[in-house]
């Protein structure tokens, strides 16, 4: 099995220093001497995007609430179909792994996340949630955290093919890895193309991000196309279900895997995204969001059994966001529409598992949505804090507030 | 020539056509922006005759049930219309001598943003690119009345789904938020009084055909942004249009796609002095009558599409357009159709596939090190194929020169000379190599 040692790192680049010294440029002897692997104990964290808008009151179900079955009647599920956690409040029946997480206390479920005056548009909700700011700008909250830290084009890596705004900096972004791995230009073509992604001082900021997207394809690839081809890190203690372990077959099963076999083998990354669309369920939404969420649960768990299996298991932390919860009440379609807040899950061996936060009474709504009892920021500045120690600060100007969602 | 010159025929060639053809940018040169404008913003459009039976878009009826032994036949008719008339409407951007037309088509295609992904249905999505064809330099407001009753859009903004007794606020709010008006220029009780206005729509899955079910529908007065009256979806579509905030929203998002990202942001000078060199006013003032051409011809010639620092980044299906025109590859007869069409999907780019309503991302967002890798990976290919007399033709010391002017290239920067140094001698090298540098995949 490929590792990202020290070692077996220098025998990688020194491979390609060898092509070097016949056709490539100088950055790649840079390069040799970079990136080390990311040692034990270094605090990792991986973003899961849930895009559409997650209907938070059928994820974390306010199931012995009365005012729950008669303001969504359509929609609401009953005691046996859900896995009741306390509080009046049960998990979608399809979370079996995430309840397993909720037992052993590796579960932090913060409840009526949001932002004041919630936007309930797709866009300008996922803008504010991924840029941690009201008002549009252009950097995501990752990408300003990975301008705080030297480049490394290793450091925060997205699982697909276009860059999230989460990851845009402002001169330096994160890396967009696709799940199949990168490949490279072989032999006169690859010397001179690297070439081409050389500084100048006539490129503008955009020639010489594109510059710097070519420089970073061959360090990725080099790194990263040998360690793809290793299986990805048993789940070793997983019950398995009938087919195998559970999920892993879903696309964010696959973006999980890939983030797991790269972590195993040393890659200095610190946060990962990976992402999975499909909870816009404006029709029909029991069936669509239960199937949504069993995978967002089973691959979550057996990503973190494979964590176990490799002894990264205490360094990780997930964190699970969508961009607006949806209406109380069901439309005729038996779907919901926007909403305001939801819950958010932070998952790992260091989270102070339990809830945080207010649920949001459904005796007390305005204009018939969930009020936000917890700002999302205060829970970006406890993972800044507690997983990637940076002061919020830094990152989410003028903010200072934090939950207690990290032991010590 | 002066460098800013040709900065701006260049600009003009890849941003409001798809890059020139063989000796066409020479020919820009020659002519002059303003000339070379005025060609290419009056251009129209070839007659297409009809496009559908020329292609085979055809209503293929409803789905069959599932299990049937008809279910087959109809996802391969399906897949088939899919891929005709993806390649048909590639085959246009890149066989036009001034595809004008056809890129603000691609424009609204990206404002409208509707994707096969959900309406998956051939003749819809075909249908709806034909609406905005027919309106793509015409009037805004008529483009909006008939866009609100597309049989593909209702249906992708679950219109056919809101009905007067359960509101379904999905197209509502879009028509406010994406097509119209902008972010913060209405309120929720607008989308909600909205909503009813555009109630009891019924779309005809398999013919497009949308019919109001007076059942299903809102009867009365809605106020809207303060105006009460007896709105429905062609009336509130031209009513929406026709408002001081979307004389703002258009031409920004115009100046978003054609000039950049931050120009569509800057705001404009109180003092009326200071507003007559304000290119956002400008183009603002143009759009007063609703006519596309006029304001498309206004951002043309502002002072902002010429300024160098809205430089702009390819994206995949214009880099992609843009090659094959200087390499005269045409899409349907390609030796692998269907590779090209992978590819764009690969890219995060297919025309039909809008990955949200919020239509494609811009600039650094398609500058990413997955994107580079199938770039230079698709060079390698369609350079094997392509047609590089421009460059085989002329001597190896005048090549790196001939490559600026076959591709539309402003400047070549000294280390993509350099780089391109060593490969002179191989044309096909060459031009894989100027395809993917930084000159020409930001366009400067």
């Amino acid at each position: 099995m490929k590792n990202f040692t020290r070692r077996n790192f220098i025998k990688l680049t020194s491979a390609s220093a060898v092509a070097v010294a016949h056709s490539m440029s100088t950055f790649e002897f840079a390069h040799a001497a970079g990136p080390r692997p990311l040692p034990a104990g270094t605090p990792i964290l991986v973003i899961v995007t849930l895009s559409g808008g997650n209907d938070g009151l059928n994820t974390v179900v306010p199931y012995l609430d009365p005012l729950y079955k008669s303001l969504r009647p359509q929609l609401a599920y009953k005691e046996d179909q859900v896995l009741p956690i306390g509080d009046g409040l049960a998990l979608n029946g399809s979370m079996t792994g995430f309840k397993s997480l909720w037992d052993s206390k590796q579960l932090a479920i913060v409840r009526g996340v949001g932002y004041p005056n919630p936007d309930r548009s797709h866009f300008s909700s996922m803008a504010i949630w991924q840029s941690a700011s009201r008002t549009p700008i252009k950097t995501g909250w990752i990408g300003r955290w990975i301008e705080t830290q030297p480049e490394n084009p290793f450091l925060a890596i997205s699982l697909g093919l276009t860059m999230p705004a989460l990851f845009q900096g402002d001169k330096r972004s994160g890396t967009v890895l696709p799940l199949s791995g990168l490949v490279t230009p072989t032999g006169m073509l690859a010397k001179d193309y690297a070439k081409t992604s050389k500084k100048t001082k006539l490129d503008g900021q955009l020639s010489a991000t594109a510059a710097r997207s070519i420089r970073d394809l061959f360090t990725v690839a080099d790194v990263v196309s040998p360690i793809l081809k290793n299986p990805a890190p048993p789940a070793a203690d997983l019950p398995t279900v009938i087919g195998g372990n559970a999920g892993g077959e879903s696309n964010l099963g696959a973006q999980l895997d890939v983030a797991a076999k790269l972590i195993a083998a040393g890659v200095p990354t610190r946060v990962w995204s990976v992402s999975l669309g499909g909870f816009d369920t404006h029709a029909n939404e029991l069936s669509a969001q239960s199937l949504l969420l069993g995978s967002v649960s089973n691959s979550i768990s057996k990503f973190m059994s494979q964590m176990r299996t490799i002894g990264r298991s205490r360094d990780v932390t997930i964190m699970v966001y969508s961009e607006f919860g949806r209406r109380v009440s069901a439309n005729a379609s038996n779907g919901t529409d926007h909403g305001t807040s939801g819950p958010v899950f932070i998952i790992g061996e260091r989270v102070v598992g339990g809830f945080h936060g207010d649920q949001p009474p459904l005796n007390r709504l305005k204009d018939g949505d969930l009020a936000v009892t917890t700002d999302f920021r205060s829970v970006y500045g406890s993972v800044l804090e507690g997983v990637l120690y940076t002061p919020v600060d830094r990152v989410i100007s003028g903010w200072n507030d934090r939950l207690a969602l990290f032991t010590a | 020539m002066k460098s800013e010159e040709r900065l701006a025929i260049a600009r003009l060639s890849h941003r409001i056509g798809f890059g020139p053809k063989p000796g066409q940018f020479q020919k820009m040169l020659k002519q002059g922006f303003k000339v070379s404008a005025r060609q290419l913003l009056n251009s129209g459009l070839p007659d297409y005759g009809d496009v559908k039976a020329a292609i085979g878009i055809t209503d293929l009826g409803a789905q069959p049930k599932p299990n049937s032994e008809a279910l087959r036949p109809y996802n391969v008719a399906k897949d088939a219309q899919l891929r005709n008339m993806s390649l048909w409407w590639l085959d246009q951007m890149v066989g036009q001598e001034h595809p004008f037309v056809e890129r603000m088509t691609w424009f609204w295609h990206g404002h409208w943003a509707t994707s096969y992904s959900k309406v998956y249905e051939p003749l819809l999505m075909f249908d709806h690119i034909a609406r905005l064809r027919k309106h793509a330099i015409g009037d805004f407001s008529q483009m909006c009345e008939e866009l609100v009753l597309d049989g593909a859009l209702v249906y992708w903004l679950d219109g056919q789904l809101n009905t007067a007794s359960s509101p379904n606020e999905n197209l509502a709010r879009e028509l406010f938020e994406l097509f119209t008006l902008g972010v913060n220029q209405y309120s929720e009780t607008d989308v909600k009084e909205a909503a009813k206005a555009l109630s009891g729509l019924k779309v005809v899955k398999n013919s497009g055909l949308v019919t109001k079910e007076p059942k299903r529908s809102y009867f009365g007065t809605t106020t809207i942004l303060g105006t009460t009256a007896n709105f429905e979806s062609a009336t509130l579509a031209r009513f929406l249009s026709m408002t001081a905030a979307c004389q703002s929203f258009i031409p920004e998002r115009l100046t978003y796609r054609f000039i950049s990202p931050a120009s569509s942001m800057m705001s404009i000078p109180m003092k009326p002095s200071e507003q007559k060199k304000s290119s956002a006013y400008i183009i603002k003032k143009a759009f007063a009558t609703r006519q596309i051409l006029p304001t498309m011809e206004a951002l043309v010639s502002s002072e902002s599409f010429k300024d160098p620092v809205n430089s702009q980044v390819k994206s995949p299906v214009e880099w992609v357009v843009s090659v094959f025109r200087a390499l005269q590859i045409t899409p349907s007869t390609c030796s692998q159709p269907d590779l090209l069409l992978t590819l764009l999907d690969t890219l995060g780019q297919r025309p039909f596939f809008p990955p949200s309503v919020g239509g494609w991302p811009a600039d650094e967002a398609w500058l990413s090190v997955a994107s580079t890798q199938n770039l230079i990976r698709a060079a390698q290919v369609i350079v094997s194929e392509g047609d590089l007399t421009p460059l085989i033709k002329v001597s190896k010391q005048e090549r790196v020169d001939a490559l600026a002017d076959w591709l539309g290239v402003a400047e070549w920067s000294d280390r993509t000379r350099a780089a391109f140094d060593g490969a002179l001698r191989d044309p096909a090298r060459l031009t894989a190599l100027a395809i993917c540098s930084p000159e020409y995949l930001v366009s400067a």
